[in-house]
């Protein structure tokens, strides 16, 4: 059993980490804005900045949803029925997109769209698809995470015996009684969290969309005006109108998610995979397009970062060079070098690492210890652990910004590591979602075993615990690690009075230099790389490191 | 040596009650019952993996009703072997140890597994799996040693085979030890006396 102290602390640090920043920040709006809740509602329709943009989010998100869904259920069918050669290299590149920085697949979009790809990105039709796509390439990991487990490993006696049945004669009658039943928790699964991925979205609706606005990025580009007594009160309320909505739809999608695996969790009778998986040639007419899709705007990205376009009176001149990436990689007197951003990024996620697995493993450990004692606490912090996952990246970072001008402005912008405040906000919460069902599944007999072999607990925990744990306390750290180098909403708003810059908003900053430059989409495209590669081989050893498919989101 | 007294557990219903018991050194109990009874948790709670609703245990006349399991100095034998899979052979034995690799090579020659230090322990047989974790439990030198139907898994002559090893070897290290098991038959070979718990 974790320390009563120890995880009391925990608890304790978690709070004033999540909460006071929240709160504080919730306080300041609230001071400036007033307390009627009908007001901040009401005036999302009446300024002209955020009419339409509920509208917006929605409809976005919904379609987004349904093409991932309409995408990915068949490609996790062909993954999870039959046998591939190079499975594992297939199920990787397939779900890659989902661990890349949002920034580095708007640049890989940005490219495929625009002027050096199919030009077709100023047709206002055009973006707007390409946003659904856009979200769609990110998005289709989820499904096929959610339901190639399902698919791939199911005892197979349970489809022989229907097909013996008259109820299961078809193939048709056989999807319908066994498969898609089993199926819709997972599908609905997938569906939830690529809605809250696409209502939330914010870097690739910033570049995609030209001009066009989702709560998040409405809430971005606001909120460094806010919390100011007397000053735009009209924006004060819009923020908290839109916190409000978002929370709300954040809150209950997580809900159903939640609800939706627990379900899910107690349907399946399983067999090895190997034992279900059967050939087929006709599949990779699925496969293969699938493939190219995922990998398609990562390799445009990185051939672009070498292309680059000059622009004249005597007309336009196209070369392959390097000089982008010396233009990212030196520093001007307008942006640092992409060195620095690099190292700031490492820095902050290192730190970041540092605090947040412990943090979460901790929390992780106390909710297990809870549940076999007092479920009811257990299931109060379990639920306390999840609560950023309903508050978006941007509405963390106001959260600390505002939280910041509330305590010392001053003192918290001068602070290097302020953005680490926002990044383990993030991440600690997926340290525990990683951890804890490890935690669970760890047979207590190990434990006690160990116990009657008189090993003291200090034993038990480094010689029994941790190695026992090492795959989900490496994925942990490794997904810290990735989601602190890519974050980029979060950080867009806590670094934009600051002088410190990370490899995201690095991209973000050189893509904003106006386009008479003809070296900033390949410099951005160079630091879009690194990021990219860094990702990569962050992903890699997770895939590596995961103990067992289980169907979870990580 | 262990003597229980008046040892009461319940959960929602009694499982056992003012149960009282002498185990003198070397000699080997078997306690017997139909599933469900409590002799699981009889054991569980002798060795401090669960508490007791009242009674007394005193080892060697040192009450330890109130003592971590792992400073009781009594081992047990789980019904499905517990080896730890990020360890092998060796490495499970070496969390017991307290000599060194002379010490696990004489435990692993005593349970007939000669050579088997480096083998991986998802490669072993029920049977094999069974003989590593009682070589580890006896070179944790226990007072006494808990067994929790630790035979029930393997076929009948496989389990009769080694009960019977089992036993030699209890009685030639002079460790006292106390089965539970639902089969009578392998409880009066196995042990000096039998106890049936209704």
């Amino acid at each position: 059993m974790a320390n009563k102290y120890l995880a009391s602390i925990a608890v304790g640090l978690y709070s004033i980490l999540i909460i006071v920043p929240l709160w504080l920040a919730l306080d300041r709006l609230v001071w400036v804005a007033g307390y009627d809740v009908t007001e901040w509602l009401s005036s999302l329709d009446k300024n002209f900045i955020s009419q339409g943009v509920l509208e917006f989010t929605i409809l976005q998100a919904l379609l987004s949803t349904v093409a991932t869904l309409a995408l990915g259920i068949p490609i996790a069918w062909q993954l999870g029925r039959y046998h591939w050669p190079f499975q594992s290299l297939i199920r990787s590149l397939l779900t890659m997109p989902f661990v890349m920085p949002s920034i580095v697949a708007a640049m890989g979009f940005m490219h495929i769209i625009g002027e050096n790809g199919l030009d077709i990105r100023t047709n206002r039709d055009t973006w707007f698809l390409t946003l659904i796509i856009a979200h769609s390439w990110f998005n289709l990991s989820l499904v096929i995470r959610f339901c190639e487990p399902v698919l791939s490993t199911l005892e197979p006696s349970m489809e022989e015996q229907l097909r013996l049945l008259p109820g299961g004669k078809t193939k048709w009658d056989r999807f319908r009684h066994l498969w898609a039943p089993l199926l819709i928790p997972s599908v609905a699964a997938a569906a939830c969290m690529t809605f809250v991925f696409s209502f939330t979205s914010f870097a690739l609706v910033r570049w995609i969309t030209l001009g066009e606005n989702t709560l998040e990025s409405m809430m971005a580009s606001i909120g460094s005006s806010s919390g100011i007594k007397g000053y735009m009160v009209s924006k004060n309320e819009i923020i908290l109108g839109s916190s409000l909505i978002q929370f709300t739809i954040l809150l209950f999608s997580l809900w159903l998610m939640s609800w939706l695996q627990h379900r899910r969790q107690t349907l399946l009778p399983t067999a090895s995979e190997k034992v279900v998986k059967k050939k087929n040639a006709l599949g990779w007419i699925f496969v293969i397009p699938a493939l190219l899709f995922a990998v398609l705007p990562l390799i445009a990205l990185a051939i672009s970062s070498f292309r680059i376009t000059e622009s004249s009176a005597n007309g336009t001149k196209k070369y392959w060079g390097t000089d982008g990436w010396e233009y990212a990689f030196t520093s001007t007197a307008s942006l640092p070098s992409a060195w620095d951003a690099l190292y700031n990024s490492v820095g902050y996620a290192i730190i970041t690492l540092l605090i947040a697995v412990p943090l979460g493993w901790i929390l992780a450990q106390s909710i297990r210890d809870l549940e076999q004692f007092r479920p009811k606490l257990a299931r109060t912090l379990d639920l306390f652990t999840m609560l950023p996952f309903a508050v978006s990246s941007v509405m963390i970072g106001l959260g600390v910004m505002l939280g910041m001008i509330r305590i010392n402005a001053e003192f918290f912008y001068s602070m290097w590591l302020t953005p680490v405040l926002a990044h383990v906000m993030i991440t600690t919460p997926f340290v525990v979602r990683i951890i804890l069902p490890a935690l669970r599944s760890l047979d207590p007999s190990y434990d006690e075993c160990a116990q009657t072999l008189g090993l003291s607990p200090f034993k038990r925990f480094f010689l029994i615990k941790i190695p026992m744990l090492r795959g989900s306390i490496i994925v942990a750290s490794i997904f810290t690690l990735a989601i602190s180098m890519g974050e980029f909403g979060a950080s867009w708003v806590v670094t934009r009075n600051s002088d410190w810059t990370t490899l995201p908003i690095m991209v973000d900053s050189i893509r904003s230099i106006p386009y008479n430059n003809s070296l900033t989409a390949p410099a951005a495209n160079a630091v879009s790389t690194v990021l990219m590669i860094i990702a990569l081989i962050l992903f890699v050893s997770t895939e590596k490191f995961r103990a067992k498919r289980d169907g979870g989101m990580f | 040596m262990l003597k229980c007294r008046d040892l009461s557990k319940s959960f929602e219903k009694i499982l056992f009650n003012d149960f009282n018991l002498d185990l003198e050194p070397g000699e080997i109990i078997a306690i017997t019952g139909p599933s469900g009874c409590g002799k699981t948790t009889l054991l569980r709670c002798i060795c401090g993996l669960e508490n007791l609703s009242q009674g007394n245990i005193f080892l060697n006349d040192v009450e330890i009703s109130n003592m971590p399991a792992e400073n009781r100095g009594i081992g047990l034998i789980f019904q499905k072997p517990v080896l730890y899979p990020h360890l092998n052979v060796e490495g499970n034995l070496r969390l017991a140890s307290k000599e060194g690799d002379s010490d696990i090579s004489n435990a692993l020659i005593e349970v007939n597994l000669n050579g088997f230090e480096s083998r991986k322990v998802e490669t072993l047989s029920g049977g094999e799996a069974q003989r590593v974790a009682l070589a580890r439990a006896l070179l944790a030198s226990p007072e006494v040693l808990l067994l929790d139907e630790p035979f029930s898994s393997l076929d009948e002559e496989l389990s009769g085979k080694l009960a019977k090893e089992v036993r030699d070897l209890l009685k030639k290290r002079n460790c006292p030890a106390i089965l539970v098991t639902h089969n009578k038959t392998i409880a009066k070979s196995f042990a000096d006396r039998v106890i049936a718990l209704e």
